[in-house]
């Protein structure tokens, strides 16, 4: 099991478009995706969910990866976040 | 599948202002003085009425609770000359009480409203009974600072039983749970659901603020049940009572088949029956969705098939009949 504290960077936050992608990226993978933030834990693999988090810029989420291919999913999902969404 | 506890969260204070915003309208409360302390803190869902500490026993004075005033305590004081009234009511004034609620309509005397003031702390005066107030009010603060699970899942009211479906992402959970609202059956939430812990055996379940009654579809994206099939499709929560495991059919597996051992998962400590439903095909999950709750239902009314069946057979072979028997032995001219 893998977790990553990270921040959201861009301006306009964890909107539709970037939650759409997260799950889209997080489905290539077999293992298991969670976020975490104000005691809300999120299936990652769920368009829904992430879009429940309504995370604004600045505010913090944990994510845990958990399976096989973890640590591939990591890299390409935490990059994703650091690099603000591609915003 | 085991559901993920690691993020059971717990309020541990809420301030007077939510407080008050959230009964103000509900429990007919109004503040008597000034808009004063309402970042004050409430970190107790209990409440307390000052009989003693106000007659002057301060010893195990529960202050940071929501202090109640009811007909005992407004008669002690208006029995006191103004001066000891002050006096009793500046002793407990000093402590760091959140707020204090004066029920049955009872008039606050000048020097209470001032001390207030004073001290900043809040003064709200509610129409209803102690009685009654206290109950409202404690069972407000017990929602409150009840925990709270998000679990990845749906959860549809099922002939009245709560039904939560929890699975892998991708096994039909939002599929099932359209199929049963196309048949009648109403949507408390999809994808994700809060369980608020109540009391001490009963799960409530409901969906978010901000997504309520949304759901994903995949390949064909987002779509909004209320708006589809109208109010008599949603519901906002519904107590959970049976959690049904979907999972890919696996023969390694062992699936129950008399029903006899009921097995159970426990939330946050709440025992909850569970079923693990293999999808295979052939099998209409919806339609055995249905009928876990209706033998769910027929058991809840004292009524086990498995049981019956079992008491059947147990009794068939203590008769020791050697024949196979037809359900009716002989029924006339019935050539149909």
């Amino acid at each position: 099991m893998i977790e990553h504290k990270i921040k959201i960077v861009n301006n306009a936050g964890l909107h539709t478009r970037p939650a759409a992608n997260i799950v889209k990226l997080a489905s290539k993978y077999k293992c298991e995706f969670f976020l975490i933030k104000d005691g809300l834990n999120i299936n990652g693999k769920s368009i829904i969910g992430v879009m429940t988090l309504a995370a604004e810029k600045g505010s913090e989420i944990t994510l845990v990866f958990d399976g096989v291919d973890e640590e591939l999913a990591a890299n390409e999902i935490v990059d994703y976040f650091n690099r603000g969404f591609d915003e | 599948m085991k559901i993920n506890e690691s993020s059971i969260a717990q309020k541990e204070s809420i301030t007077v202002e939510l407080f008050y915003n959230s009964i103000v309208d509900r429990f007919k409360i109004r503040l008597l003085n000034e808009r004063v302390g309402f970042d004050r803190l409430i970190k107790d869902p209990n409440l307390h009425r000052p009989g003693l500490p106000l007659a002057g026993f301060l010893e195990l004075f529960s202050y940071s609770r929501v202090q109640v005033f009811g007909n005992t305590e407004m008669r002690y004081l208006l029995n006191l000359s103004l001066e000891e009234r002050t006096k009793s009511l500046e002793n407990i004034f000093k402590y760091d009480i959140p707020c204090l609620i004066i029920s049955n309509e009872h008039e606050p005397t000048p020097e209470m409203l001032e001390l207030g003031n004073k001290y900043k702390i809040p003064i709200f005066g509610s129409a209803f009974s102690t009685t009654k107030a206290i109950f409202l009010i404690s069972d407000f603060l017990d929602d409150q600072f009840a925990p709270r699970l998000s679990v990845h899942g749906s959860l549809v009211d099922v002939y009245g039983v709560g039904m939560l479906f929890i699975g892998k992402s991708g096994i039909g959970k939002s599929e099932v749970a359209l199929d049963l609202v196309e048949r009648g059956h109403r949507l408390v939430a999809d994808d994700v659901v809060i369980i608020t812990k109540k009391g001490e055996g009963i799960l409530m379940g409901a969906g978010t603020e901000l997504v309520k009654h949304f759901m994903e579809l995949r390949g064909i994206g987002i779509i909004d049940i209320r708006s589809m099939f109208g109010i008599r499709a949603i519901r906002f929560q519904k107590r959970i009572e049976v959690v049904i495991e979907l999972e890919v059919w696996d023969e390694k597996n062992e699936y129950t088949r008399t029903g006899l051992d009921n097995s159970t998962t426990a939330i946050m400590d709440v025992e909850i029956p569970y079923v693990k439903l293999p999808i295979i095909p052939g099998k209409n999950i919806t339609v055995v969705s249905e009928i876990i709750a209706l033998n769910y239902l027929l058991k809840h009314y004292g009524y086990d098939a498995a049981k019956v069946l079992q008491d059947r057979i147990t009794s068939k072979i203590r008769q020791k009949n050697e024949e196979m028997n037809r359900a009716v032995d002989y029924f006339e001219h019935d050539f149909e």
